[in-house]
């Protein structure tokens, strides 16, 4: 089973790169797991036409037993919910979730776990998901842009301390010129490499209108050969690295250089 | 919604004591000084070393694995244990401190149980349950030992839910009915002729306490006549090590006092299901009086005028509340037991011999 953790900054497309990439891995044939760890529990919503589902922490808060529900291509869904904003622990929250998604909800025979990770890793529980005996396998969804190069960086840091293993950045592009070479670059210099890119393309908005992935919802979209291209790296990946996050000064300098 | 608001003990002070039976040398608290203190004391009389990695404001915010690290070093280095457990507080775990990943990092000569708890994991025993899921998978027991125990555990969160101290929202402290009336009732019953059972029903180590209650009865039979028969769960082949010595030494002692256990229960961490077999074992010998001593609710089927004895003032409260009328309070048993290698002299024991040799009237 391979265990997935899409992290990068608030906003880049975390959620719509994961969404894409677990239908993706479902239309093929994979048994694959989503898991929006987001207190927000909106990343699922493009594999389930639009739906919000009840989330894994309200449930287990009043004692049901915990269910997942099944999305795009036979896709289990979870979202683990947490607090709203300005109370409570969300870490804590999916801390306890995820606990209790690998005691009673992962099989043997589960090809593929996406775990969706909210923004910044701002605390202990953000990290969960990369704990040892749950996913091994970090990617970094980034732009060519100065902060999501920062913010990805700083996850690189946080991985680099927990002694997690990275899979490859995702350039989720933002069109800006030469984006490809400053994310490559950047990738280069922290110990990495890039997997995959994904152009902007306005069929993302539309089928999120729609409530749907491009996979589901313009199938034969170029756009959606962009996520199976993406897919099909990440399973023949076998270059994982603990990264060497950069100086954050050399980051700008890099990007300087690389404009002229 | 049931809340109940009186104190009680959490997963913590299970994993601690817990920790205790399985002979850990060390046991360490990751979270602030304080956290289980009271616990510590009593744990540290009867041998075990408690520590804490004292953690503060900063290491709230921060993270305190590098702290961790380094105190399991210098304990490794200082005290070379054999055994250590790191108990999870409340404070280290809300923060997600990864305690299996500090310890592998620590990379020490002592064998170190990860103990992912805190106290709001559950009731209590699911800090015991969690040390044994630990010590199971590091090979220091077997997985039978630790599916037995986890079963007598969640037998007894169930009876404590049913019939015991998480039975009722509030208990306040009794002190508990007079020893004197008990031990007149028990001597008076002997004096006449009459037939004694005495069961012991007891927890681990509180059956130190509560055995000198069977020395007493015995000698009071001595003096005034009268028949006994005794029923404890003193098995001393089941249980963890410690858990089966406690129950030789106790046997040990009621032998040299010609206390002759008829009816042996079960073993000293069997008291959740044990009192299933007191209560037949009770039936059959049908007594003018019926002494239950340990965590007498354990014992389904008692009757209102039964003798019970426990430790726990909140626990007399709560027999008092359900119409029992004789509940004697041994409140120091905990305490005085943890050191302790032999059967200690209890209150209640101390009246009934004083009443049998006469000296009251």
């Amino acid at each position: 089973m391979r265990q997935l953790a899409i992290y990068g900054k608030g906003g880049i497309g975390k959620s719509t790169v994961s969404a894409n990439l677990a239908a993706s891995f479902a239309e093929s044939g994979l048994k694959t797991w989503y898991i929006g760890c987001d207190p927000k529990s909106d990343g699922s919503m493009t594999l389930l036409k639009g739906k919000q589902i009840p989330t894994f922490l309200e449930q287990m808060k009043d004692g049901e037993e915990t269910n997942t529900v099944e999305g795009f291509a036979g896709i289990k869904c979870v979202e683990t919910g947490g607090p709203l904003a300005g109370v409570g622990c969300a870490g804590r929250g999916i801390i306890v979730a995820v606990q209790e998604l690998s005691k009673h909800h992962f099989q043997q025979d589960d090809d593929i776990l996406i775990y969706d990770v909210p923004g910044d890793v701002v605390c202990g529980g953000f990290a969960a998901p990369v704990r040892e005996k749950y996913a091994n396998e970090v990617y970094i969804v980034t732009s060519g842009e100065y902060l999501a190069l920062y913010a990805a960086n700083n996850i690189a840091r946080g991985m680099a301390n927990l002694n997690v293993t990275l899979g490859g950045i995702i350039c989720n592009s933002r069109d800006i010129s030469d984006e490809k070479h400053i994310v490559e670059e950047f990738a280069r210099r922290i110990g990495t490499h890039l997997i995959g890119f994904i152009p902007r393309d306005g069929v993302v908005r539309d089928c999120e209108n729609h409530g749907m992935t491009v996979i589901e919802g313009a199938p034969d979209h170029k756009q959606a050969e962009a996520y199976r291209q993406l897919g099909r790296n990440i399973l023949e990946n076998t270059n994982l690295t603990i990264p060497s996050p950069m100086d954050p000064e050399d980051i700008r300098t890099m990007l300087r250089e690389m404009q002229r | 919604m049931n809340d109940i608001l009186h104190p009680r003990p959490n997963p913590i002070i299970a994993a601690m004591y817990t920790l205790r039976d399985l002979d850990a040398d060390v046991v360490l608290m990751h979270g602030p000084a304080g956290c289980g203190f009271m616990a510590s004391r009593r744990l540290e009389e009867a041998g075990v070393h408690v520590m804490t990695t004292g953690m503060r404001e900063s290491d709230l915010i921060f993270g305190a694995e590098e702290k961790l690290v380094r105190i399991l070093r210098d304990i490794d280095d200082r005290f070379n244990p054999g055994l250590i457990g790191v108990v999870g507080t409340c404070a280290s775990m809300i923060i997600g401190e990864n305690l299996d990943g500090a310890i592998k990092k620590a990379d020490v000569q002592a064998t170190v149980l990860p103990i992912d708890i805190h106290g709001c994991s559950g009731p209590n025993t699911t800090g015991a349950i969690a040390v044994l899921d630990a010590a199971a998978s590091y090979g220091l027991i077997t997985q039978h030992e630790r599916d037995r125990q986890k079963m007598l555990l969640e037998k007894a969160t169930l009876i404590e839910k049913e019939r015991g101290l998480t039975s009722k929202s509030y208990l306040k402290p009794h002190p508990g009915t007079t020893k004197l009336s008990a031990a007149q009732a028990i001597v008076g019953t002997l004096r006449k002729g009459g037939k004694i059972s005495v069961v012991l029903n007891a927890k681990k180590e509180t059956a130190y306490g509560f055995a000198d209650i069977m020395r007493a009865v015995e000698h009071a039979r001595s003096v005034v006549g009268g028949e006994v028969h005794y029923i404890g769960n003193l098995d001393d082949k089941v249980g963890l090590p410690r858990i089966r010595r406690y129950a030789s030494n106790i046997l040990r002692d009621l032998d040299d006092a010609n206390v002759i256990i008829e009816s042996i229960t079960g073993g000293l961490d069997e008291y959740a299901v044990s009192g299933k077999k007191a209560a037949e074992a009770l039936k059959q010998c049908d007594a003018d009086l019926r002494i239950i001593a340990g965590l007498p609710h354990t014992v389904p089927d008692l009757s209102k005028n039964d003798v019970l004895v426990t430790d726990q003032a909140r626990q007399i409260r709560n027999y008092l509340e359900k119409g029992f009328t004789i509940a004697v309070g041994e409140l120091s048993t905990h305490a005085d037991v943890m050191s302790t290698h032999t059967v200690l002299r209890s209150e209640l024991g101390e009246t009934i011999r004083q009443v049998a040799d006469g000296g009251l009237a």
